[in-house]
């Protein structure tokens, strides 16, 4: 089986550095998005079960190499990083683009991808590059059960009254969640392993993709202004017993109309 | 960042850093407070290869240097020492076979060992023999193709829970000091080798400290490691790399203190202000910090001269074990002074990591031991 | 003639889904402002029902009735949006952000090749075109963020505004657009309800939110209580549903939802990072909490100090008693 995981490597949470005002500093600081981790997670197992081999393929800059090379700790077997200065900037559209053009060079049964990213492109990525290469979309996943043998995979999508099992040939594009289970710990082999795993760098002219397509002249989208939002007024704290605090939550709901 | 660490030891440590912040630090007071040997912290430590880091490669390890496995020992220890000495002890109960033990036997326990499957413990101490080995009563005799061992060790940490135990045994009383002392490995659940009691102790409450008693116990001769009357030297140049791993310990343990007491000072209001304002308090945090970096450069320069092989390694392995022992005692009074009431209690951190510090100026040779070796080195012109 | 602005909804169990009918609300306000048209566009089985009771909103609905049984509705509904695009050239789509939605919002920008502006949590019209309001950084900065071309897509968010049903009707027209691109075939073996699952936190005015200091499944009673009793949904934090104590679908914060509602009960909840990026829009935040030191103590509005077990119970009583009285 083989498998490529889209990896992205984002800010730290909270800790995002800004310039310009708005732009976020990519420069340093970057880690794996959340629930790529979860999918890479998923993508290890299966390969532990069926044999196979699993690739990241990562879009970013430079500082995204730490993100990259935990997973390669984690049990990626190599990993192919599209990196080009032209990229700064790429709205979502681009960014679908950049990576379908990526994986129609690459050989796999399934691309796993995380349902969204903590650096907001909104979790629409994953359907537009299957989009683009003509591949079923699974997505919002809780569980992955491919069958080889059938050249199928089975999702339980999670809906918005439960779950739906659904099912399309591979190779297919899978988005995943948390669901699919806590992501490991590298093991210290697999960090000393990694160091001698293939990182392959792909460009723009790789790809074939004219770079005024990409970036952030190409994008479609602007950002007018960025301002903090408004400051809670601060905390009022009650501290009493326990039928006086209540007492106070009722009136502190009441005053605002909230019962 | 170290300028001695290499990027591949960065990446190791960091990676331990979080495994110890994310898994074992949510269970540190709870070992302490019911005392049990954390299996599971074993367990983790065992899937991500942590004890097979020193062993060779040829054995299943991951063949670094002392230093790799002391940064280990450090971060490991910083939000747990209980589970630092877990990585410790397997080290030290190694080295007689790492130094002395033939390729079969390195071969036959190695594997287990570097995977974390077995358990080892060191006992070389006796009731009447801590810091001077020439009062060792368990004897060795041949019996037939292999020796008879009795005797009782007492403050062996592991001991009750190890699946091999280096023993040190006198064989030859005749052969006067320094001669008279051979290193067998006896394996749990030989016949006559008993576990006496376990130890109620102020700290590192979770590490088992037991008593070993040896009533006839047949050991192989294929279990002698090193040659007949080769035991103390053997003991000796193990303690010359198991004391930087105390060192470690007590590092870790210090740099914890500092971690939470700067954290406390920022959040912690009195007279309007974090605490973290008073001038009193930086001054302390400040010492605390200098302190510890201090010992941990010592630490890590002794690692390196160690492991390069060095004539006076014993004198830096004793410098590198004082000066950070002494330091994480220090450092972690202060710590309780800086969070006050909140620092004598176990709802914070600080007390444990007080109890657990004192051990670092017992074990593997007390404080006056460590400047004996010291003043020995210096005045014999090493 | 400038584009029209279109709102792409979704049916669920018949009807559409309350974040469809705040999409056509807000494509109404968008089109009076803008001087432009407004339609909904409503792609499934039973599309012409759930028309009707979309168009009281406002504007007209373009109905495409289409067989979902056995396929995902995202790419059915896509699918049939794309042709229609082809076929009416509208400026702007508003797409709903739910999981349906965000597919839909996937698939066409691939289709259309259009911009998208994501998260909506509002959007006004500004300078010929929509300009959406987004939170972004775990919620450090508040942008406004335009389409840099006259057309593209726009994902909006559950509450960025009110449904509201327009003096006047809109009507209902059947659709059947030719050309429906074919999508790579997903197909549905099953679909299976759960209980748990329906919960639309999105949507709720009151959360009740429980963390760790619940202390385990058992301790959402008193949660829940509460939220019974504030005519509310509970919420939880992602320890506590990695822990399985309550299911993913109350999850709230960074891999689980972003909630907005007026009141936020955050019970046994420390306020951690990943947990405050989902539900710090709320409009007034009460937390009940042991630790005075919680992070949790600085966004919130009424900080109370104590046990949640002894305390959850009394105010839900209490409530209970005003309503009562």
């Amino acid at each position: 089986m083989r498998i490529v995981v889209l990896l992205k490597a984002v800010p730290v949470v909270g800790n995002e550095k800004l310039v310009d005002g708005w732009r976020v500093d990519r420069s340093a600081g970057l880690e794996a998005n959340g629930n790529d981790e979860y999918v890479l997670e998923a993508g290890l197992k299966l390969i532990e079960q069926h044999g196979g081999e699993l690739v990241t393929l990562t879009m970013g800059p430079t500082p995204a190499l730490e993100a990259i090379r935990k997973a390669l700790a984690m049990g990626a077997a190599r990993a192919v990083h599209v990196q080009d200065p032209a990229l700064a900037g790429s709205d979502a559209l681009a960014t679908g683009r950049v990576l379908a053009a990526a994986l129609s060079r690459m050989e796999y049964d399934l691309v796993f991808v995380g349902a969204d990213t903590s650096d907001g492109q909104g979790g629409v990525v994953g359907a537009a590059i299957a989009t683009r290469l003509g591949s079923p979309y699974l997505s919002y996943a809780a569980r992955i059960e491919p069958d080889p043998s059938a050249g199928t995979v089975r999702v339980r999508r999670i809906s918005a009254t439960g779950y739906d099992v659904i099912e399309a040939p591979m190779p297919a594009l899978v988005a995943g969640t948390q669901l699919l289970g806590e992501p490991r710990y590298p093991s210290l082999r697999g960090i000393m392993q990694a160091r001698s795993k293939q990182i392959a760098t792909w460009s723009l002219a790789d790809l074939g993709i004219d770079a005024s397509s990409v970036g952030s002249g190409a994008s479609l989208t602007d950002v007018d202004s960025a301002t903090p939002p408004p400051a809670r007024a601060g905390a009022t704290v009650v501290r009493d017993a326990p039928d006086v605090a209540a007492e106070r939550i009722v009136e502190f709901l009441a005053a605002r109309r909230l019962i | 960042m170290s300028a001695r660490l290499t990027p591949e030891q960065v990446e190791l440590r960091d990676a331990v850093r979080e495994l110890a912040r994310e898994r074992i630090a949510p269970r540190a007071a709870e070992i302490d407070e019911r005392g049990e040997f954390p299996r599971d912290v074993v367990e983790l430590l065992a899937r991500h290869d942590v004890f097979a880091l020193g062993y060779p490669a040829e054995y299943g390890g991951l063949g670094e240097p002392l230093l790799t496995n002391c940064l280990m020992i450090e971060e490991v220890s910083r939000v747990c020492a209980t589970s630092g000495l877990v990585l410790a002890v397997q080290a030290l109960g190694s080295l007689p076979l790492l130094l002395a033990g033939s390729d079969e036997q390195k071969r036959r326990w190695f594997p287990g060992l570097a995977s974390g499957e077995l358990l080892d413990a060191f006992a070389l101490t006796e009731a009447g023999a801590g810091s001077d080995p020439a009062g060792i009563r368990t004897r060795a005799v041949r019996d037939g193709d292999g020796w008879r061992i009795d005797g009782t060790k007492r403050f062996i940490s592991h001991g009750s829970v190890a699946d091999i135990v280096a023993v040190f045994a006198v064989t030859d009383p005749e052969a006067g000091r320094h001669r008279d002392l051979s290193c067998f490995y006896v394996e749990r659940g030989m016949p006559g080798f008993e576990v006496a009691r376990l130890e109620h102790k102020m700290g590192i409450r979770g590490s088992p400290t037991a008593e070993l008693v040896f009533d006839g116990v047949r050991v192989p001769d294929a279990n002698r490691v090193g040659e007949v009357g080769e035991g103390f030297r053997i003991a000796m140049r193990t303690l010359d790399r198991s004391r930087p791993g105390v060192a470690a310990q007590a590092v870790g343990i210090a740099q914890g203190a500092v971690d939470v007491a700067v954290a406390y000072a920022k959040e912690r209001v009195q007279f309007g202000r974090p605490i973290a304002d008073q001038q009193m308090v930086q001054a302390m945090l400040a010492d605390m910090a200098t302190r510890t970096e201090a010992a941990r450069q010592l630490l890590y320069e002794a690692c390196e001269r160690i492991e390069a092989g060095e004539r006076d390694a014993s004198r830096w392995a004793a410098m590198c074990k004082l000066f950070a022992g002494d330091t994480a005692m220090a450092v972690t009074t202060d710590a309780v002074q800086v969070l006050g009431g909140y620092g004598y209690i176990t709802e914070y951190p600080v007390e444990r990591m007080m109890r657990d510090a004192k051990i670092t100026q017992l074990y593997e040779g007390t404080q006056q031991i460590q400047r004996l070796v010291i003043a020995r080195a210096l005045l014999s012109g090493q | 003639m400038a584009g029209e602005i279109w709102a792409i909804g979704e049916i669920v169990d018949g009807q559409p889904t309350r974040l469809s009918r705040e999409l056509a609300t807000l494509a109404a306000s968008l089109a009076a402002t803008a001087g432009r048209g407004a339609r909904s566009v409503l792609v499934g089985a039973g599309a012409g029902d759930a028309a009707q009771a979309l168009a009281a909103h406002g504007p007209d609905v373009l109905a495409v009735e289409a067989d979902t049984a056995d396929r995902p509705a995202a790419t059915v509904i896509a699918g049939h949006v794309a042709a229609l695009v082809r076929e009416h050239q509208p400026s702007f789509l508003l797409v709903g952000a739910s999981n349906d939605g965000r597919d839909v919002a996937g698939i066409l920008q691939a289709l259309l090749e259009w911009g998208t502006l994501v998260n909506a949590a509002g959007v006004a019209w500004q300078d010929g075109g929509p300009q959406a309001e987004m939170s972004v950084f775990g919620g450090r900065l508040s942008t406004l963020s335009h389409l840099a071309s006259d057309h593209g897509i726009v994902i909006v968010r559950p509450s960025a505004v009110t449904a509201e049903e327009a003096a006047q009707p809109g009507r209902v027209e059947r659709a059947e657009p030719s050309d429906v691109p074919e999508l790579a075939a997903v197909r549905v073996v099953e679909r299976i309800r759960e209980a748990s699952a329906a919960v639309s936190i999105e949507e709720a005015p009151v959360i009740v939110a429980g963390g760790r200091g619940v202390g385990g499944p058992d301790g959402f009673g008193v949660v829940e209580d509460l939220a019974d009793a504030l005519g509310g949904v509970v919420g939880a934090t992602r320890a506590v549903v990695d822990a399985g104590w309550i299911g993913y679908a109350h999850q709230i914060g960074q891999t689980g939802k972003t909630v907005k509602p007026a009141l936020y009960v955050a019970a046994g909840i420390s306020g951690a990072i990943q947990h405050k990026v989902g539900m710090q829009l709320s409009g007034t935040i009460v937390a009940v909490n042991r630790d005075p030191d919680a992070p949790i103590a600085e966004f919130a509005d009424l900080m109370v100090v104590g046990d949640l077990f002894e305390i959850l119970p009394r105010v839900s009583a209490a409530v209970r008693a005003r309503r009562g009285g």
